[in-house]
């Protein structure tokens, strides 16, 4: 499984690009749109990555957060599963995952020092333990993720985390598709290598416009995620837990 | 997998009643373990596995101390268990949560014995070795798995006898399960230095490497283990009883490396280059290095002749370099596991002793319904404490699910020596399989090594 991935749970649960863009029903019933349930993840996903800067973990156990966190909402409705807590609990059950675990009590401190003015984000550790066992269920018990990861293309890589990329595709297709990118920005013609690959470019091709599709449909700021005027709205629509 | 939901008035999970459970089979530092059963065929029943009645081992973590969380041990378990699959590692066939007391259940195929119990038996009852042809096809089993695990960069870090498990009788009998994943890990890209988890495998069976200090170490202390695992089921005894020093974190453990060189002689920097690199070789000059043990008398110990190739497998496992020591794959193409004749004599092994007065919540009650199984009158029928009726077993067929082409040199291996229960000892025939395959153990269950009234072993709890 670690050397395999086309063995791996994971690959066994790669989605097709409407299961993952379904809202969840009690969500729909909330008034939660597809663009604003896309919207909610992107959000939270930069709230993990937030996070994750403060207590210093590695990007492998933000990308397995996030991926948590993705494949979450495939499943549970944001109305049932809080995002605001499902994030964190995420972070803290990657961590034990890729055996770099961060103390509840950590993510407790430094939620309530980024969201001090929030009360939809005040959280106690067991909030986080009870959580943590939940998101065990919702995620079936499979917690090995593989990611697209190299050195040289890490800024695409994490872009694509904003998307729910890692849900539907192989990492290796994502990896070849931010490969794709760079080589189109830095304007060098690699199109003999990706030949001799034999995958099928055009699902590289796909793959490599829905990340810049991203990059023009919502031009974040990387420091800061999404525009609050754009993204509180949506937030207030979810019913908070804490 | 469970929902977990908590059920009726009871404050019961609902999964809960989908067991019936018999007793409790352990007790770890991390919770216990119970024998449960099936009542309701699983609906994803394979042959054998899931159908109703099945024997269940669940594995019940503790409420993890506060602010913790689920136990890594559990989530080291969970994670690999859930993407492993492989015929000589344990089964996870569910994992359940209470949500209401935070507690954490793995279900696992039921294992009957494992190799603690079984060399125990040998040692303490019999007083005989384990038969030839039943070592060998245990230790392939083992490196089966093994191999298994390592071509999947997974190390184990903690085999030891109690460990290995293996399957009583049914469809697996005599099949060995590698299981208790709680300190394995993937060593594709590893994060920390593997050594940050603190030091592992019980200390017996630990490398030299780890009692040096090795800061990134590989498959191969697992390949150590099994030598010493190998050379336990040729003497019933444990190759190196080291006595732990366990006030220190430090992973050096004088007392074990001296145990070991007195086997094995002196490691040299000129046999094992990097051994200069290892913190403890360096720090303790006066200790280890000080020290010279020359005689090299692993042989005598385990009564194999030096020529021999059971021998030559043996002292490539228990090679002190670790980027020498043989790997699990080259180790299933040794001489010594090459097929051969099977032996005669088959030993029926007792099966766990089961504390059935223990329920889920770990709560004795004060009257037992039934008399404590591990302590059963050995009646002179039945090896098979009251508990657990047997009347559901199958009658044994041969092992067609064994195909590889190294499987089939040792098809049948697996449950012939280890023939289990068979209560009131009645002859069984083997199936299709005894005729089919030349290396076939032929079952002759009538010539048990006087097995009649075996008594049983002191109840004790399992170590996991």
């Amino acid at each position: 499984m670690a050397a395999n991935f086309w063995t791996s749970s994971h690959c066994k649960q790669l989605l097709d690009q409407e299961d993952v863009d379904k809202v969840p029903q009690a969500d729909s019933d909330r008034g939660i749109t597809p663009e604003e349930f896309r919207l909610v993840k992107i959000h939270m996903s930069f709230h993990i990555w937030r996070l994750a800067q403060q207590v210093k973990v590695r990007q492998r156990v933000i990308a397995t957060a996030v991926t948590y966190f993705r494949r979450v909402y495939t499943r549970k409705s944001m109305t049932e599963y809080d995002p605001r807590l499902v994030a964190p609990t995420c972070l803290y059950l990657a961590s034990k995952v890729e055996e770099s675990t961060v103390q509840a009590r950590l993510l407790v401190f430094y939620i309530k020092k980024m969201c001090a003015s929030d009360e939809k984000y005040r959280f106690e550790i067991k909030d986080i333990l009870e959580m943590e066992m939940k998101l065990l269920e919702a995620l079936d018990y499979y917690l090995v993720v593989y990611h697209p990861y190299h050195p040289l293309l890490q800024g695409i890589v994490n872009d694509t985390y904003k998307m729910d990329l890692i849900l539907i595709h192989p990492p290796y297709m994502i990896a070849l598709a931010c490969i794709y990118i760079a080589s189109v920005l830095k304007d060098k013609d690699i199109t003999p290598w990706f030949e001799e690959l034999r995958v099928d470019m055009n699902i590289v091709k796909n793959i490599s416009m829905e990340i810049l599709d991203f990059y023009d449909t919502y031009k974040i700021d990387p420091q800061r995620g999404l525009p609050e005027d754009k993204i509180a709205p949506v937030m207030n629509k979810l019913p908070s837990k804490a | 997998m469970g929902d977990g939901r908590v059920g009726g008035g009871t404050n019961r999970p609902a999964w809960l009643q989908q067991y019936e459970l018999v007793g409790k089979i352990g007790e770890g530092t991390y919770g216990l373990v119970f024998l449960a059963r099936l009542k309701q065929s699983h609906p994803h029943a394979a042959a054998g596995v899931g159908r109703r009645g099945s024997p269940i081992a669940i594995k019940k973590f503790k409420q993890s101390k506060e602010g913790d969380g689920v136990s890594p041990t559990a989530i080291r378990e969970i994670m690999l268990l859930r993407e492993i699959n492989h015929e000589n590692v344990v089964k996870l066939v569910n994992v359940h949560i209470n949500h209401a007391d935070m507690s954490l259940y793995l279900a696992f195929d039921y294992a009957e014995h494992d190799l603690y119990e079984i060399i125990r038996h040998h040692r303490e009852k019999l007083n005989l070795p384990i038969n030839p042809y039943t070592v060998k096809s245990l230790l392939w089993q083992l490196l089966n798995g093994l191999n298994y695990l390592h071509s999947n960069w997974i190390i184990h870090r903690d085999l030891k006898p109690s460990n290995i498990l293996v399957m009583g009788e049914g469809e697996e009998h005599g099949i060995i399960k590698i299981a208790d994943f709680g300190l394995a890990r993937i060593y594709q890209a590893p994060l920390k230095p593997l050594s940050d988890n603190g030091v592992v495998v019980t200390i017996w069976y630990r490398a030299p490497e780890l009692l040096l200090g090795a800061k990134h170490y590989t498959s191969a202390v697992d390949m150590w283990a099994v030598g010493c695992i190998f050379a336990e089921l040729l003497t019933l005894k444990p190759l190196f009883q080291g006595v732990e020093a366990k006030a220190t974190p430090n992973p050096f453990q004088l007392d074990q490396l001296d145990k070991i060189f007195k086997v094995l002689g002196h490691p040299t920097v000129e046999k094992w280059p990097t051994l200069a690199n290892l913190p403890c070789w360096q720090n303790d000059q006066q200790h280890i290095q000080g020290h010279k043990y020359e005689n090299t008398g692993l042989h005598n110990i385990v009564h194999l002749p030096q020529k021999s190739p059971a021998f030559d497998l043996l002292s490539k496992m228990l090679e002190y370099d670790p980027r020498k020591r043989i790997t699990a794959a080259q180790a299933l193409e040794h001489d010594a596991l090459l097929p051969s004749q099977a032996g005669e004599k088959i030993v029926q092994y007792p099966v766990r002793p089961v504390d059935t007065t223990t329920d889920f919540e770990g709560t004795t009650s004060l009257q037992p319904t039934q008399a404590p199984s591990g302590n059963a009158a050995p009646g002179n029928q039945s090896v098979v404490p009251r508990p657990i009726p047997r009347q559901m077993q199958q009658p044994m067929v041969g092992m067609s699910r064994m195909g590889g082409t190294n499987m089939a040199a040792f098809g049948a291996a697996p449950q012939g020596g280890i023939a289990g229960m068979n209560p009131g000892n009645i002859p069984m025939q083997r199936g299709a399989g005894a005729q089919s395959h030349p290396h076939q153990l032929r079952r002759k269950a009538d010539q048990g090594m006087g097995m009649q009234n075996p008594g049983y072993p002191t109840q004790q709890k399992r170590r996991f």
